[in-house]
């Protein structure tokens, strides 16, 4: 194994080499491991690697980003993005270079529809792009689930961390129908629930192009039956949804079904204005977005044969 | 020369500061100090005056040296005194000070603030800039009598629009001869933290904050500043650097086990403190760097190899 051949070459082991219990341990699994995952961290790592990052000397970036965690991430990510979704992906040419807005829906009771856009930046983009995720209000209180959005590139969904991240040139995703997307019933499939403003007053301050980005597939892989907003309220969750394995099986209930993913980037969408215009002002230029996205939805889901192929 | 009254000039932080001063003056500078205990051993071109803050001799010390600038850094930031004196001294004696320094002619002050006054809350965005409201107390009521002293001096700066009022909020101070909370918590042996949190935390070089402060002097800087160091790092990333080991407990058992040793004295911090260990505060510190030019010298690196004691 490539692995144990490089330890016991290294020049600075003069005693015979040790082989502890771990050690054996870690190379059996390394063997163990197929092929397929190799070819995909070398995928992953040579993408990443074209990628600039301003980190610092310890490997961080400002907002807390380690690219070692963005590839293990994207190592599970690329696994379920190429065998168990089967990502189609269309029009990803039309992410501009330097600062971008990515406008999506949000469906399937966890944002697995988010990590399929990220990995289809680092993998299919040219070049590829790390996405900068704009999470959740209440994710940063939740145990581990905080470290791991902050180290894979996502924040907190504050406008000063999106207006700084753009400032850096990066692409940020914004899901504005939020929870009101990621928990929407099964009956509200594909029908794009109100939007937030606040993405389209952050383009107009920062004059950043606004990328609209149709994911089909995510809406039918957990099935809201309901949403029980006063269980939520009672454990401080920001929704708590009844799929048909959630909340019968736990946790696993929420895997989603292996369905067949189709993402379509629109071209950019410029806008021009006062961020500061009324509701009324902003909301036109939202609606454009939304129908924008509306409609590469309901030509997605027209064209498509099946929700799993 | 400029005569320069620096109070708390005993501790690490002041001593640094006095004898930047004068190293970097070439005889610019003339130094005075007051504090409650003697410094021995300090460089013969210190005056210095026991006496504590808000007392007859301190002000009859104002009165005698005529200073062009008071160093404001007196106060109490641990909490084996009963909170009413933490209230007495940080809060009532840093309004008298400024009260009577303005009345008797001075003309430049700058108050040591801190970083905490903003509050470690889930939903900060990275790099807060000073228009932030001063949350601390929602989580952490130990500490409210700091916000209340940075209260005092912003509201000085209106109230006396002739004087140079700065008000300093530096992030998290490192070094060998600076006692400050975050170097307590980290040279512990076992450092305990919340299973599941790793936030970001900013530090700062103790020659890099005697230098800031030397530059708020030399510029006469007017107005509210944070000041940051060299860049930022997660807490798991920090304890092993300064030497310690990371102890994740979960948070209802830390919590718990903080209230109960705090009551005992065998912890120096109350609970409230854990939050700064789960949510970031970090802050911008651009308009510090743009008003007076200053630049760390020191990375981040170099901040760590200099904190041990």
């Amino acid at each position: 194994m490539a692995n144990s051949k490089r330890k016991s070459s290294k020049p600075t082991t003069t005693r015979p080499p040790q082989t502890s219990a771990g050690d054996g341990l870690t190379s059996f699994i390394e063997g163990l491991r197929p092929e397929f995952l190799q070819q995909i961290e070398e995928d992953v790592a040579d993408r990443l690697a074209r990628i600039p990052t301003k980190l610092n000397e310890f490997g961080y970036d400002p907002w807390g980003l380690d690219i070692r965690s963005v590839q293990s991430a994207m190592v599970a990510a690329t696994v379920l993005y190429r065998y168990y979704f089967r990502v189609e992906v269309s029009g990803i040419d039309n992410i501009p270079d330097g600062r971008v807005l990515l406008i999506a829906n949000h469906a399937g009771q966890i944002a697995i529809d988010a990590a399929m856009i990220g990995a289809a930046l680092v993998l299919e983009a040219e070049p590829p792009r790390i996405i900068r995720g704009m999470g959740e209000y209440w994710l940063p209180t939740l145990p581990f689930v905080n470290e791991a959005m902050v180290r894979t590139g996502s924040v907190v969904g504050t406008p000063k961390n999106c207006r700084d991240l753009l400032g850096e040139g990066e692409a940020v995703i914004a899901f504005p129908e939020g929870v009101r997307g990621m928990n929407k019933l099964f009956s509200e499939r594909y029908k794009l629930q109100r939007f937030g403003y606040g993405f389209m007053r952050l383009a107009l301050a920062t004059d950043t192009p606004i990328v609209p980005v149709a994911v089909v597939g995510s809406e039918e892989q957990a099935p809201g039956v309901a949403n029980l907003k006063t269980v939520a309220r009672l454990l401080g969750m920001p929704a708590f949804p009844i799929t048909p394995t959630f909340p019968l099986l736990g946790p696993f209930g929420l895997l989603p079904l292996p369905v067949k993913y189709r993402i379509h980037f629109a071209k950019p969408m410029r806008f021009r204005g006062d961020p500061d215009d009324e509701d009324a002002q902003v909301k036109r230029k939202v609606a454009k977005v939304k129908g924008r996205i509306q409609k590469m939805l309901d030509k997605g889901v027209a064209e498509r044969q099946s929700i799993f192929f | 020369m400029e005569r320069v009254l620096i109070t708390g000039i005993t501790g690490g932080q002041g001593q640094l500061i006095a004898q930047h001063l004068l190293a970097s003056g070439r005889g610019e500078y003339r130094v005075y100090g007051v504090d409650r205990k003697p410094w021995p051993g300090r460089p013969r071109e210190i005056r210095m005056t026991v006496a504590d803050v808000g007392t007859r001799k301190f002000e009859d010390v104002v009165r005698r040296v005529k200073p062009d600038c008071v160093v404001h850094l007196a106060s109490v930031r641990h909490f084996r005194v009963h909170p009413a004196v933490r209230h007495e001294v940080n809060v009532v004696g840093t309004k008298s000070l400024i009260d009577f320094a303005v009345e008797h002619g001075v003309g430049q002050i700058i108050v040591n603030s801190s970083s905490y006054v903003y509050g470690a809350l889930p939903d900060n965005p990275y790099y807060m800039d000073e228009s932030f409201p001063l949350s601390v107390s929602r989580t952490y009521p130990d500490v409210r009598d700091l916000a209340e002293m940075d209260m005092v001096a912003t509201a000085a700066l209106w109230q006396h629009p002739e004087v140079a009022i700065a008000v300093i909020r530096p992030v998290n101070v490192l070094g060998a001869r600076v006692n400050s909370a975050i170097g307590k918590y980290l040279r512990r042996e076992y450092v305990p933290t919340v299973i599941g949190f790793n936030p970001m935390l900013q530090f700062i070089h103790e020659d890099d904050l005697a230098r800031a402060f030397a530059t708020a002097i030399r510029s006469r800087a007017r107005g509210v500043f944070n000041v940051a160091g060299a860049g930022a790092l997660p807490l798991h990333a920090a304890i092993p650097r300064i030497g310690g080991t990371a102890l994740p407990v979960p948070e209802i058992v830390l919590r718990t086990m903080v209230r109960t040793m705090f009551q005992w004295g065998l912890y120096p911090f109350p609970p409230g403190a854990i939050d700064f260990a789960k949510y970031q505060c970090t802050l911008d510190d651009s308009r510090f760097r743009e008003t007076t030019g200053f630049e760390p010298e020191h990375s981040l690196a170099e901040t760590f190899d200099d904190a041990h004691l």
